[in-house]
């Protein structure tokens, strides 16, 4: 697994990284499998969320926060923001396709 | 701007891929990435689409004169937003680089879905984009700049050949006399 950007989040992020790799493993194949209907869907969707919040939420939490500090001692903050603006990518773009000229 | 493109096709189910993302660093092929965080991700309720905000480190021998024009260093930072949609079977990433980004933008796309047989299709883009507003306004302050130079330097150089022409046939006027 790939180290964080600051040495001291390194081990946290290694714990969420196994947390949501584990979860994720588990989730794919059904969800692209329970995919008969849009309730089928939510109703997977939703108990799979909550089950990655109970799993890795705590860990997430601690990482994210260690990931924060970070950000701003690299003098990082400013420019993510500025990207997050630029680029808010809410919605998954379109297909690159449609970026050929 | 610069256009770059390429289309692959992976041996490997697109769920295998899909997992395959997020172990795709540290790689001995890949040195230059040097950490991968995640800063954000939520999973869709509704949709089941997991979307990741990811913080890429990393170290590029950067020629000189861009360190020296752009200030900058070896370290750079590129933001990636990823969308896993597993009902669609369509995985989708967006990258942009954070460092240098006031100067030049890389916008780069890669698109994961399935292709026939069990196998999956690659196809990444980018565009390579100075800015060029700011390329203009420091272009146009290089200009404003030249001109004053050059338009005192044309009034003392003017000056300066009015006194040499003067002090000439003034001496030689007097010689004569």
């Amino acid at each position: 697994m790939a180290d964080s950007l600051s040495a001291e989040c390194t081990p946290l992020k290694q714990k969420y990284d196994s947390c949501f790799n584990a979860w994720f493993e588990g989730y794919l194949d059904p969800a692209i499998a329970n995919n008969t209907s849009a309730e089928e869907r939510a109703a997977y969707s939703k108990m799979k969320a909550d089950e990655y919040q109970a799993k890795c939420g705590q860990i997430w939490e601690k990482y994210r926060e260690c990931v924060q500090k970070a950000v701003k001692k690299r003098g990082l903050e400013k420019l993510l923001e500025q990207a997050r603006e630029e680029f808010a990518l809410k919605e998954p773009p379109p297909p690159p396709t449609q970026f050929k000229k | 701007m610069h256009f770059f493109s390429q289309d692959f096709t992976y041996d490997h189910p697109w769920s295998h891929v899909v997992i395959g993302m997020w172990r795709k660093y540290p790689n001995p092929r890949c040195s230059h990435v040097i950490s991968v965080d995640v800063a954000e991700r939520t999973v869709d309720p509704m949709t089941g689409v997991i979307r990741t905000e990811r913080i890429l480190g990393c170290k590029q021998k950067t020629p000189t004169w861009i360190v020296k024009l752009f200030g900058g260093s070896e370290d750079a930072f590129v933001r990636e937003i990823s969308f896993v949609d597993p009902a669609n079977q369509n995985a989708t990433m967006t990258s942009v680089n954070l460092s240098l980004s006031q100067f030049a933008t890389c916008y780069e796309r890669i698109q994961y879905c399935p292709s026939s047989s069990g196998r999956t299709s690659f196809t990444q883009t980018a565009e390579i984009q100075a800015r060029m507003a700011l390329w203009r306004s420091a272009a146009d302050g290089l200009e404003k700049w030249l001109v004053q130079r050059f338009e005192q330097n044309a009034q003392l150089g003017k000056l300066a050949f009015t006194d040499v022409l003067r002090t000439l046939w003034e001496e030689r006027h007097r010689e004569i006399a």
